[in-house]
């Protein structure tokens, strides 16, 4: 009796949990015979529509985890590591090859060669096929127009005629510890201390971010930053006083640091063939001229796919060739001299 | 034999769903390579900026707590004790935002105070320099965080003043004004209720960073976060925390040694009781001034601000198109949310009311610790736990959410359910037990409608808890199944400042609905009733 009454109070308890549990499935519930799961670091207001026409074109449902501005766009990456063992996603779009590399040394990642990668630059592919560079943007300077004789490279950060006019996004984050790192590895070790040590000297003051930087500087609160080329040409297109000025194009000169997306299969995908799929339709001409011509402005990697008219191709500009793998590997090298730098 | 093998049950799921990837977390961060290491915590007493780090946070919590305890306490003598016009409508409109996710009041700050903000638009940029750099900073964190904690010590002092005996009051006044009365009856009884605000506006002060974060005011749980996202470093993280955690604990025994009885005992008198209030006489039109100026400053112009910046079907038009989905996933996990919160927070309550089990007081400090920690170690811990290939059923749907949510709110469904069956005579369960009525049916039809005022608060606020969660959702979401709020989050990264204030209406319409809905309902049936 007393068994029966209860297991019926139970069976109660039991309803209302399933109740609840049938809500959640509900939600998920729609039947798609074929589905991909992606980690997205690209801004989501650029990355999305994106996605979403690879679902229109091949009935792929596509399931996204996408970060947020606060977590300084690592934050999937961390999912991804945290994953490892027990692997969720199937592809990561990230918005830089330095995570890539990272990724691969920590073997998260697995080796895949799209054919639609063929006629990228090889300095933009990882050579055994763990990230493929797609649409990339350039560290460039923007510079407010009142500024006559512009800052032609980065040591103008260094420069005494620039005291306390030049702003730079904080350098344990985003693509300016990235760039750091790449002068480490182009310059070595003591010059590019050297060079941190002068920026010091030179009271070049710290913005949250790359965004910011070019705030202050379309504000005419500095003189110039050093920024990606998408927040600057968003803000000529606002109408700012500000211009853009690709660094170091001088013939001997370091030339300018290119950061291209990187799209990579995640080893032990749930979904390899759709993985496989989605990553040939990230590395497409068309999803690079989408992006080049969003308000994210990147430049294609394809030779021949047309760039929007505030940017330059990339067989224009000279760029500093590094290895991203060197960079990668400096990177995590110098995070006590930057924390120092910081003063943290 | 019933009611103890149910709430030991209770006990243990509260332990495996908070305690767990909690304690899972710690222990990975003192082992490395199979043996007890404290390289991360020696790194981080080293650093001199956790020190700095953590004065900050020490400065902010401390000045939001004087702020809001200095402010609250008095509005709710006003709105509590006398008889001040449309008092019920600015309690509500007080609380609004407590009830909202606190970057959408600085995004809303942003965008009135900003360089570019609307004040600008009028009076120029030069005009808001000053006010955007007050605003980015120590000044701005403070004041945001004081209008969405200012509701803490207004309300418990209004609910503590509901639980003075009103003869006593009587009794005083017969032999003094009610400046005296005040001061010799009043205020001492409800000094424990403003002592416990203090401490959960410290708290959740403490824990707070989405608002430091955006309005760049750098203070501990950054340290945690950053660790975590720049570094990659779980255990640095997790060392990082263990200070969040260790100031919470100290504050929950503080709390547990002085205020604890007196906080069990909360019984407020029943509405039918009239309360002794204070005729304002020629005060009432200042003081109905500057509620209503503050009510203006606090809360009005921040929603009116969001208004005017999503204006245009255009904005929500978008706002629909692009998070309608997560719109519909955010009321079905909050109202399944809502729903377990409810039925746990009973129970935990009925426990801690009853002291039906020995370590009663244990779990009732394990709910506010749990509340009081930061989103980010229990989201941390939840993945570290759950993240295995045999309980995919739960790190790979959206029950792992819903595990996040039980974990940090059912401390706020079980207070509520505390102070509801504090209300319910025992004799009244008793009576059903000497009649022959089994435990499951003196809960099911003597306890439970009893308690159903408070069932349903439990409910609403269940509801606007899991909804307005950000914390703990972003980091342990499944794909595909973001939320409204994360959704808001990840298109603030260049999102168009107007679809990002449409989502913000869109939700706060979500928020306040219900709460709206539960405060309409009870007064339209009552009115219906009279009628």
């Amino acid at each position: 009796m007393i068994v029966t009454s209860l297991g019926y109070r139970y069976a109660l308890v039991l309803t209302a949990l399933l109740i609840s549990a049938m809500t959640l499935v509900s939600c998920n519930g729609k039947s798609v015979s074929k589905t991909v799961t992606v980690y997205v670091s690209e801004d989501q207001v650029f990355s999305e529509p994106i996605l979403q026409d690879f679902e229109k074109e091949t009935g792929i449902k596509v399931n996204a985890v996408y970060d947020t501005e606060e977590a300084n766009s690592t934050g999937t990456m961390n999912r991804l590591i945290a994953e490892k063992d027990n692997p969720q996603a199937d592809v990561y779009w990230a918005n830089e090859p330095i995570r890539a590399e990272v990724l691969k040394q920590k073997n998260v990642t697995a080796s895949y060669v799209s054919p639609n990668a063929a006629d990228i630059p090889p300095v933009f592919k990882d050579p055994d096929g763990y990230w493929t560079g797609f649409s990339a943007r350039a560290r460039v300077f923007i510079v407010h127009n009142s500024v006559k004789d512009k800052p032609r490279n980065v040591m103008a950060y260094a420069d005494p005629r620039w005291k306390g006019k030049a702003v730079i996004a904080n350098p344990l984050f985003g693509t300016t510890t990235v760039e750091i790192a790449a002068l480490f590895t182009i310059w070595g070790d003591d010059k590019a201390k050297e060079f941190m040590a002068a920026m010091k000297r030179n009271e070049v003051a710290i913005s949250t971010n790359n965004g910011e930087s070019a705030d202050f500087v379309a504000a005419g609160q500095y003189d110039f930053s050093l920024v990606d080329s998408d927040d600057a040409v968003n803000r000529m297109r606002q109408g700012k006083e500000v211009t853009m000025v690709y660094p170091d194009q001088e013939e001997d000169g370091i030339g300018c640091f290119i950061v291209p997306n990187a799209v990579m299969l995640i080893e032990g995908a749930p979904h390899p063939e759709a993985a496989r799929e989605l990553i040939d339709y990230l590395l497409s001409r068309k999803t690079e001229r989408k992006l080049a011509f969003d308000d994210c402005a990147q430049i294609p990697l394809h030779p021949g796919v047309q760039t929007p008219p505030e940017l330059k191709p990339i067989k224009d500009i000279n760029v500093m060739r590094v290895s991203y793998t060197e960079v990668a590997g400096k990177l995590i090298e110098i995070q006590p001299v930057l924390k120092a730098w910081m003063e943290l | 034999m019933v009611r103890r093998l149910t709430l030991a049950f209770v006990v243990i799921l509260l332990l495996v769903i908070g305690l767990l990837p909690v304690l899972s977390m710690f222990v990975k961060s003192v082992i490395a390579d199979g043996r007890l290491s404290l390289a991360a915590y020696e790194g981080l007493l080293a650093s001199v900026r956790q020190w700095t780090l953590m004065g900050h946070s020490m400065v902010l919590s401390s000045l939001v707590t004087a702020l809001t305890v200095a402010v609250g306490v008095p509005l709710g003598i006003l709105l509590g004790k006398t008889d001040l016009p449309w008092r019920r409508f600015f309690t509500l409109l007080f609380v609004v935002p407590l009830l909202i996710p606190p970057y959408i009041v600085a995004v809303s700050w942003f965008d009135l105070l900003g360089s570019e903000g609307l004040l600008a638009h009028v009076l120029g940029a030069s005009a808001t320099r000053t006010t955007a750099r007050l605003l980015f900073g120590l000044p701005g964190c403070t004041a945001v965080l004081f209008s969405i904690f200012l509701p803490i010590p207004m309300m418990l002092t209004m609910i503590f003043l509901r639980t003075i005996n009103p003869r006593l009051e009587e009794a005083g006044r017969l032999v003094a004004g009610w400046r005296g009365v005040m001061k010799e009856i009043t205020i001492p009884l409800v000094l424990p209720g403003v002592l416990l605000s203090a401490m959960l506006v410290f708290l959740l002060s403490f824990g707070e960073f989405s608002v430091p974060n955006f309005l760049r005011y750098d203070v501990f749980p950054v340290e945690s976060f950053t660790q975590f996202s720049a570094f990659y470093n779980f255990k640095a993280a997790t060392a990082a925390a263990v200070p969040l955690a260790a100031v919470t604990l100290i504050l929950l025994l503080a709390e547990s040694a002085f205020l604890r009885e007196r906080t069990y005992q909360l019984r407020p008198f029943p509405e039918r009781e009239r309360l002794p209030l204070i005729r304002l006489g020629t005060h009432r039109r200042w003081l109905f001034a500057s509620a209503a100026i503050a009510g203006l400053v606090i809360v009005i112009v921040p929603l009116v601000v969001l208004v005017i910046q999503s204006a245009g079907i255009d904005a929500y038009a978008e706002a629909l198109d692009r998070a309608g989905g997560s719109l519909l996933r955010s009321l079905a996990y909050a109202v399944a949310g809502a729903t377990l919160l409810t039925f746990l927070g009973f129970f935990t309550g009925y426990l801690v009311q009853t002291k039906a089990l020995r370590y009663w007081r244990s779990v009732d400090s394990l709910t506010i610790f749990l509340f009081a920690l930061p989103s980010t170690v229990i989201g941390i811990g939840l993945i570290s736990q759950w993240n295995t290939p045999w309980t995919n059923f739960i790190y790979g749907t959206p029950v792992i959410i819903i595990l996040g949510y039980l974990a940090k709110y059912t401390a706020l469904t079980s207070r509520i359910s505390v102070t509801q069956l504090a209300q319910i005579p025992p004799s009244m369960e008793e009576a059903a037990r000497v009649a022959g009525a089994g435990w499951f049916r003196r809960m099911a039809f003597i306890v439970a409608p009893l308690a159903r005022r408070g069932l349903v608060a439990g409910w609403v606020v269940g509801y606007i808890f899991s909804l307005r969660d950000t914390g703990i959702t972003m980091l342990v979401y499944p794909a595909g199944h973001e939320t409204l709020p994360v959704r808001i989050f990840t298109l603030m990264a260049n999102g168009s400042p107007q679809l990002i204030a449409a989502l913000c209406m869109v939700m706060i319409t979500a928020t306040l609905l219900p709460a709206g809905i539960a405060w309409m309902v009870p007064a339209v049936l009552k009115r219906k009733v009279i009628g």
